[in-house]
């Protein structure tokens, strides 16, 4: 069910000395939607997530999630989204349960619902039998899971996933998109970028397509055409909507 | 399950949790708390009859208070490499932005790295005076005011090793930063070579030191002088509170991705 936007970014624009990162670059994701966010490397779409985060600031151009200004109320807006970076960020002398407990914390979760949060995302990630392990003996494929697990283990309206699958294995992978179609089913707005489309089209996600820091094609699998846009001139505008 | 509002009074939870998980990351490699208690009581005994000889003119208890107050300022860069080794690793981790794109705030993750720095900190000094105590005689006027100086120091070496972790872009340049800062802390300060002793340019510039001031609060807290240990503290306390809004400035600006080396 789509609905109102959660995450409305328009015109943001970010520049590294001579590089424009981001040209005003827009975007919104409805409630109960999944974004692939693709585009060759690049195009600015992990400068997008970092924005929206508030890790770094836009040079100009609003983000609001929900009702929140996310440049006025970083810290405000931060509560209300869960972020699985790209690069893996673990703690190697820290257990699997450790770091769920502490993002749990961090995100508001207490007592109860904490302990909940963390068995029911162990859980839906094959991480149970490991949860007593510190994260630099797990495998690759584990510590994409914990990683993962992090940012889905408080249910937050808005999920920022900066190709959480890369270098995962088939588990992995399949454990991911499930929770990630549940959590949208649940109402969660998400924005999912990856290099691998056939996970786009297994989880029904809508398309957005970035190039030279700016979306340029927008619209569901069927009217945008990423052969066609993969292989075209940059700075070509396409209306797949 | 929906976590609860995000409103300002769950501040004091987020530190303390921050704070155990930086408590559990300290504790997974204690090597280096564990050198820096042992070499200065190993190093108190073998240089006491040195420095008891140097200033025999004023007494074995000078001798003393030089040795343990000199090996507490040069083993106080434990504190400094606890906080700007912990910060820089979290960069490299990249844990660091992992934890800030949480509703954590740096003031709160900066919190959570000094709770278990200045414990570590405190512990250790702790452990050098009552050795002194204990084993060598040493006198404690004013075990207050001795904790006034240690505190001071300790907040102003926080501040000091949270920007050098905060600007430094490697490994290789921490420990640089460490080599030469330890020198200038420590040696210029008066902490290896009584100040009287040091020659007059150094002397001259001694003040500029955090160690001096450091060495001058340790020395007269132990002789139970009040206002010389809180003009030192005073000077402390504003060398951390100059650090620390430097580096709590610098780590919310946050890191380009190509700013570690």
């Amino acid at each position: 069910m789509i609905s109102e936007p959660v995450l409305r970014a328009d015109g943001l624009v970010k520049t590294y000395g001579p590089r424009r990162a981001l040209d005003d670059f827009t975007l919104h994701v409805a409630a109960g939607e999944i974004v692939g966010l693709v585009g060759p490397n690049g195009a600015g779409k992990t400068t997008f997530v970092e924005i929206v985060t508030g890790l770094i600031r836009a040079d100009a151009g609003t983000v609001t999630i929900g009702e929140v200004d996310a440049v006025k109320s970083p810290q405000k807006a931060r509560g209300l989204l869960g972020v699985c970076p790209q690069e893996t960020a673990l703690y190697p002398s820290i257990t699997v349960a450790g770091h769920l407990r502490l993002f749990a914390a961090l995100a508001g979760l207490r007592r109860t619902a904490l302990r909940a949060a963390i068995a029911e995302i162990a859980e839906l990630m094959a991480l149970t039998d490991v949860l007593g392990k510190p994260t630099g003996l797990l495998s690759g494929g584990q510590r994409k899971r914990v990683q993962a697990a992090t940012a889905l283990v408080a249910e937050r309206p808005l999920l920022l996933l900066d190709e959480p699958t890369v270098g995962a294995d088939p588990l992995t992978r399949s454990a991911l998109l499930d929770v990630i179609a549940a959590r949208a089913a649940a109402g969660a707005a998400i924005v999912y970028t990856t290099h691998y489309l056939p996970e786009l089209a297994e989880l029904g996600a809508t398309i957005a397509f970035a190039r030279a820091g700016r979306i340029i094609a927008r619209g569901s699998q069927g009217e945008v055409s990423m052969d066609d846009l993969f292989l075209d001139e940059p700075g070509a505008a396409h209306d797949a909507a | 399950m929906t976590p609860r509002e995000n409103s300002a009074w769950l501040s004091t939870e987020r530190v303390l949790f921050l704070a155990r998980h930086d408590f559990a990351l300290v504790a997974s490699e204690p090597g280096p708390v564990i050198s820096r208690v042992v070499q200065p009581l190993v190093l108190i005994l073998l240089m006491r009859p040195l420095y008891v000889a140097a200033l025999a003119k004023e007494g074995v208890q000078a001798g003393t208070a030089q040795v343990v107050t000199g090996m507490l300022v040069v083993f106080s860069l434990l504190a400094l490499s606890l906080v700007g080794t912990a910060i820089l690793t979290e960069r490299t981790w990249h844990t660091w932005d992992r934890v800030r794109a949480t509703p954590a705030r740096s003031a709160e993750m900066l919190l959570g790295k000094a709770f278990p720095a200045f414990t570590t900190f405190a512990l250790q000094q702790s452990v050098v005076i009552c050795f002194g105590v204990v084993a060598l005689g040493l006198r404690v006027s004013s075990p207050g005011l001795v904790a006034v100086a240690i505190t001071s120091w300790a907040l102003a070496l926080l501040g000091i090793g949270g920007t050098l972790g905060a600007v430094l872009r490697s490994p290789s340049e921490l420990n640089t930063a460490y080599d030469v800062g330890g020198v200038l802390l420590s040696a210029l300060g008066g902490a290896m070579v009584p100040l009287a002793s040091l020659p007059r340019w150094a002397q001259t510039i001694a003040p500029a030191s955090p160690g001096y001031w450091a060495m001058s609060a340790l020395h007269s807290a132990l002789l139970g002088q009040t206002a010389p240990t809180l003009r030192a503290a005073g000077v402390l306390l504003l060398i951390a509170a100059a650090t620390g809004t430097l580096a709590a400035w610098r780590i919310n600006r946050g890191w380009p991705r190509s700013r570690l080396l």
